[in-house]
């Protein structure tokens, strides 16, 4: 090699390498329990049990030849190619031990372990393996490795604890909760009617009426039979959710009830937010599609008590009846119905926005008629808008866990029954066992997504909506979309003033006199636990937002091995519903190696693992409005990536950014799902205490944070919209 | 004041993905201090061959020295190249100055020695005073000027053009490419530089490269390979002509009835005569032929006409043309200095 400017050209892995070193001798290896600054010398490396501690000595040893080969005049392949080697042996040797002895890591472990990683990153960059520098392949290395610890390894637990139970594989356990009465339930022997049969029956029409359409409309044999086969699989799920009993059949059902309701209510807002001649129509719409933003996602739920519970509103003072049918699958589909819409709407919103009406027109001048243009022209264009909003409901919907716990009745519901099977009967192979089904539902419906619909505006459910001059839609079409926005806004309005009013008197329904208390014993109780969330969610923020934006910023920028992994793999975390993550969590790092459990470290991840989606859409949307040049010419300006990162692509992205930050914050101030199962007796959160509140019949009090939150949540987001303003930042939502 | 440096490319190839070779096999030299063109159509390649100089893209085979250093998988940030793009890619968040000193800042130089720098560039390439403007106040041509000093303002080894003047009105582009190659001369930079223009590689070239398909067809002086392409993709491509059928036997080359002498080292046989079409002269014998079509330039007409041996296209100068219309019959005699044969 003719390289002899630069054969002895010292790496800076080094440094990375000394300080690797450095914290391996000044902190403790391992801790002996949850406080992770403790100090222990028991557990210094040379205080370790000697039959496995040199597995220890090795991450030294790592650390040291990695500053000798660093110094080494030897050509940069080689010289990367034995960073790489050693980083990588010592990081085994480490983990192998962690794994092996059961202790959980210290914080010289982890320091000087992610050291180690930073001293991969530069072998594999300096052996050319990976085409860029040390601090990308750092952090392709990082985030990789954050994946598989904080995604895939819980997941994976979950499905351990689904088919081990005390040490040995057994399916016994889950075949016996999937069979059990609370997972299905057909035949119920105290009605009269057999479930089965009608279930049968449902499947048999099913299959007949989509074969006998298929022989009227002249299709091939083996496509009717087909259409024949699907149809009765639709059959049957219908019955099945109809007639059976228990979590499986009541979790479809609810589903696909709230699904098919909410696209066609999602489809109709659109329809009328775009083509109406009313501007305060467009305008509230805009304004409303923000509310279950701000919301925790049972507020609605609760506020449906006020309103048509026992001592409901609407069904005590005006109808006079005293109900408790609005506990039931009635109740959840209609709260979820409210929480979902705008979810629907916004997603359909950009593909409506974007028919160009021309299309519509050539289609009448071709002599088409209203229907028949709505059929071929405008119904195909919709098609995957609606398609894409269907199943994200039908995830949201299964994965919900608010509603169904607050307004549930006797029935039981998947996501709901894992937090039961954990919590009430102590029994976490079950709940590793229904998580798991939960799981593979919405994952094959995330999947589904992704092959037919490309996968897009998964999580950006923010469209483009341009403005068109677009064809009047016809009166009684228009009055009849009126009439339901009326209806849906009437009814959302009157939910939210009702949990305003309700922070106001003293016992809704009984005693409605006006009244402070509620907001004192919120200051009493409520507010130290609220202060510690926003605590939490913004320390939480921050890292979710720098995080996302990084790997947009690898996925999209760097080419490297592994690079779907990093995408699809972060996405997923999304996708997975709040109870199965939750349960994940807590199996995963409730001792061992990784504990993490009761502490806020562990909030702090479960929240910056949910929310850096965001600011990845976010991310990968600002990323795609600048031209890679600006960065190119950046690095043959001599910057390193890190610096082109910092000067050139954050000072640009910042709104995008600052966006990913505020919408991780509130999403965490919201969320309910995940950490409910992670809060311990120091770590309460507000949503986990309001559904507490609300659960003992706190009302007033609930309401009293309800209302809190809310107005908080709107003042940060007005904060952002102040900040957006004007600057066409889109892309997140 | 660095000297300037060569650049060598042996066997490189590059390949995306599994089924896309951008580049195949190419070996170059660009001496220092020399203005070496890479010129073809889009989606040749030359980008790609820039882009690898640069580090922007890794060589999937092959090495490539600068300065006789092996920098095949040196970083692009390592490399001391600096690179002119299409689009400028000037930062929209700094202002002139801050483009130009950027580079500088990152090599963390004292703040004296940075602002003297970025004056000295901007004054070489006309922007004196132009500092604390945004750059999108600036017209397309003074962008471009921010680019050039930006990137002149390290006094790299090695300077990149990627198609610099395609965003330049015509007769911006023909100012500044005249401005690049004084500057280019002036501070003997090596230069590789990339475009699909023919008339502007003829114009600044020290070297041109032909590239076609991923592959080099001909590498030479812009006198060359205009006056002795190597075949017809690079005859048709720098300039045009016409391509004849012709009969050679050592001494006189015989196109149907007309017989030229004519002297070039080919195997004798049957060859393609290619003429360029300012070597087309109207005359009362030689080639006869009838007119297909006929335009008016103004300094010139456009003729194109059918022969027994294929089509014939001249541009004729001067007056007294304008009574020949279509189908009329008329015999052309060829310049030898415009005829140039190739293998058939």
């Amino acid at each position: 090699m003719t390289d002899s400017l630069r054969q002895n050209r010292i790496s800076n892995a080094w440094m990375a390498a000394a300080m690797s070193a450095i914290a391996f001798l000044l902190l403790p290896f391992g801790r002996p329990n949850r406080a992770f600054l403790e100090i222990d010398n028991a557990l210094r490396p040379w205080n370790l049990d000697p039959s496995l501690s040199w597995l220890v000595w090795l991450v030294l040893l790592a650390a040291v030849s990695a500053i000798v080969i660093s110094f080494l005049p030897i050509n940069t392949v080689l010289k990367g190619n034995l960073l790489g080697l050693s980083g990588l042996l010592g990081l085994l040797a480490g983990v192998i031990w962690l794994v092996s002895t059961k202790t959980p890591f210290g914080m010289g472990a982890l320091i000087s372990m992610i050291l180690l990683i930073n001293v991969i990153g530069y072998g594999l960059s300096e052996s050319g393996r990976i085409q860029s520098d040390a601090f990308v392949a750092s952090s392709i290395i990082f985030v990789s490795l954050f994946i598989i610890l904080f995604i895939l390894y819980p997941l994976y637990t979950v499905l351990i604890n689904a088919i081990i139970v005390d040490g040995k594989f057994t399916l016994t356990k889950a075949i016996k909760v999937l069979t059990g009465q609370r997972f299905i339930y057909i035949n119920n022997p105290y009605t009269e009617r057999n479930e089965a049969m009608l279930i049968g029956i449902s499947s048999l029409i099913g299959g007949l009426a989509v074969a006998g359409y298929s022989i009227y409309n002249k299709l091939k044999v083996n496509k009717i039979v087909i259409f024949a086969l699907i149809g009765a699989a639709i059959g049957f799920v219908v019955g099945f959710s109809a007639f059976a009993r228990g979590a499986l059949p009541t979790s479809i059902g609810l589903a696909a009830i709230v699904a098919t309701t909410v696209t066609l209510l999602g489809l109709f807002l659109a329809i009328l937010g775009q083509r109406t001649r009313f501007g305060i129509i467009k305008k509230s719409l805009a304004s409303i599609s923000l509310l279950p933003i701000i919301t925790p996602p049972f507020v609605l739920a609760f506020a449906m008590i006020f309103l048509f519970g026992r001592q409901g509103m609407v069904t005590r003072e005006i109808f006079g009846l005293r109900t408790n049918e609005l506990f039931g699958l009635i109740g959840v589909a209609g709260a979820q119905i409210l929480a979902f819409t705008p979810i629907a709407y916004l997603v359909i919103r950009g593909s409506v926005a974007s028919l160009d009406p021309a299309l519509e027109e050539a289609s009448v001048t071709l002599g088409a008629g209203r229907w028949t243009t709505f059929r071929t022209i405008t119904w195909p264009l919709l098609r995957p808008a609606l398609a894409n909003a269907f199943l994200l409901t039908l995830i949201e919907s299964f994965a919900d866990f608010g509603n169904p716990l607050i307004l549930g009745g006797d029935r039981f519901y998947l996501s709901t029954e894992v937090f039961s099977a954990y919590s009430a009967r102590f029994d976490q192979n079950e709940a590793a066992v229904l998580g798991l089904v939960l799981l593979v539902i919405v994952l094959s419906i995330f999947f589904a997504q992704r092959r037919w619909l490309g996968g897009d505006s998964f999580v950006t459910v923010t469209g483009k909506p341009s403005s068109g001059k677009f064809v009047e839609l016809p009166r009684a079409f228009e009055g009849f979309l009126i009439i339901i926005f009326t209806i849906w806004t009437v009814l959302v309005l009157s939910l939210y003033g009702s949990i305003i009013y309700g922070s106001f008197v003293k016992i809704w329904g009984i005693n409605n006199t006006l009244t402070l208390q509620n907001y004192k014993d919120f200051m009493n109780q409520g507010w130290p636990v609220f202060l510690y969330t926003a605590k939490v969610a913004a320390i939480s923020a921050v890292p979710a937002a720098l995080l996302g934006f990084l790997i947009a910023y690898l996925v999209v920028r760097q080419k490297f091995w592994g690079r779907n992994f990093v995408e699809l793999g972060s996405m997923l975390s999304f996708a997975i519903p709040g109870t199965v993550m939750g349960i994940a969590y807590i199996l995963a790092f409730n001792n061992g190696p990784w504990l993490l459990t009761s502490s806020m470290v562990i909030l702090v991840l479960a929240f910056i693992f949910r929310n850096m989606p965001v600011a990845i859409r976010g991310g990968i949307a600002g990323l795609a409005q600048i031209d890679p040049s600006l960065e190119e010419a950046s690095t043959t300006l001599r910057a390193s990536s890190s610096t082109t990162l910092r000067r050139i692509l954050v000072p640009l992205l910042i709104v995008p950014l600052i966006g990913g930050l505020i919408f991780a914050f509130v999403r965490a101030m919201t969320a309910i799902s995940q950490v409910i199962f992670l809060i311990s007796s120091g770590n309460k959160l507000a949503t986990t205490l309001l559904l507490g509140w609300v659960e003992q019949g706190q009302l007033g009090r609930a309401s009293a944070m309800a209302t809190i939150m809310i107005f908080s949540m709107l003042a940060v987001i007005s904060l952002l919209m102040l900040l957006t303003r004007g600057r066409g930042s889109r892309g997140i939502g | 004041m660095k000297t300037a440096a060569p650049v060598k490319l042996e066997n490189v190839t590059k390949r995306f993905g599994k089924d896309v070779t951008a580049v195949d096999n190419v070996n170059l030299d660009v001496k220092a201090g020399s203005l070496l063109t890479l010129l073809g159509p889009s989606g040749c390649g030359k980008t790609t061959i820039l882009r690898m100089i640069a580090g922007l893209e890794r060589a999937t085979e092959g090495k490539i020295f600068i300065d006789s250093n092996d920098v095949t998988k040196l970083p692009a940030n390592l490399r001391d190249v600096t690179m002119v793009f299409q689009s400028y890619a000037l930062f929209p968040h700094m202002n002139v100055f801050g483009n130009v000193a950027y580079g500088l800042e990152v090599a963390r130089r004292p703040k004296d020695q940075i602002i003297k720098e970025v004056d000295e560039a901007l004054a070489m390439v006309g922007l004196e005073g132009l500092g604390e403007r945004a750059t999108n106040a600036l017209s397309g041509g003074q962008q471009q000027r921010v680019a050039l000093a930006r990137a002149l303002v390290m006094h790299p080894q090695v300077l990149l053009f990627d198609e610099p003047l395609s965003n330049l009105d015509a007769k911006l582009r023909k100012y500044v490419r005249e401005e690049i190659r004084e500057l280019q001369q002036s501070l003997g930079i090596t230069t590789v530089y990339v475009t699909h223009d023919q008339e502007e590689a003829l114009a600044i070239s020290d070297v041109i490269v032909v590239v076609n398909k991923g592959k080099i067809e001909q590498i030479g002086s812009p006198f060359e390979l205009y006056t002795q392409p190597a075949n017809k993709f690079v005859a048709d491509f720098i300039g045009s002509a016409s391509f004849l059928k012709a009969k050679y036997d050592g001494e006189i080359l015989s196109l149907a009835d007309y017989k030229i002498p004519f002297k070039q080292d080919i195997r004798a046989g049957e060859v393609i005569a290619m003429i360029r079409p300012e070597a087309v002269i109207l005359s009362d014998d030689g080639l006869s032929v009838k007119v297909k079509t006929a335009a008016y330039l103004g300094s010139m007409t456009d003729f194109s006409f059918e022969s027994a041996v294929g089509e014939v296209i001249a541009n004729i100068t001067g007056e007294g043309f304008m009574d020949i219309k279509k189908g009329d019959d008329l015999h052309l005699q060829f310049k030898t200095a415009g005829i140039h044969l190739l293998e058939k």
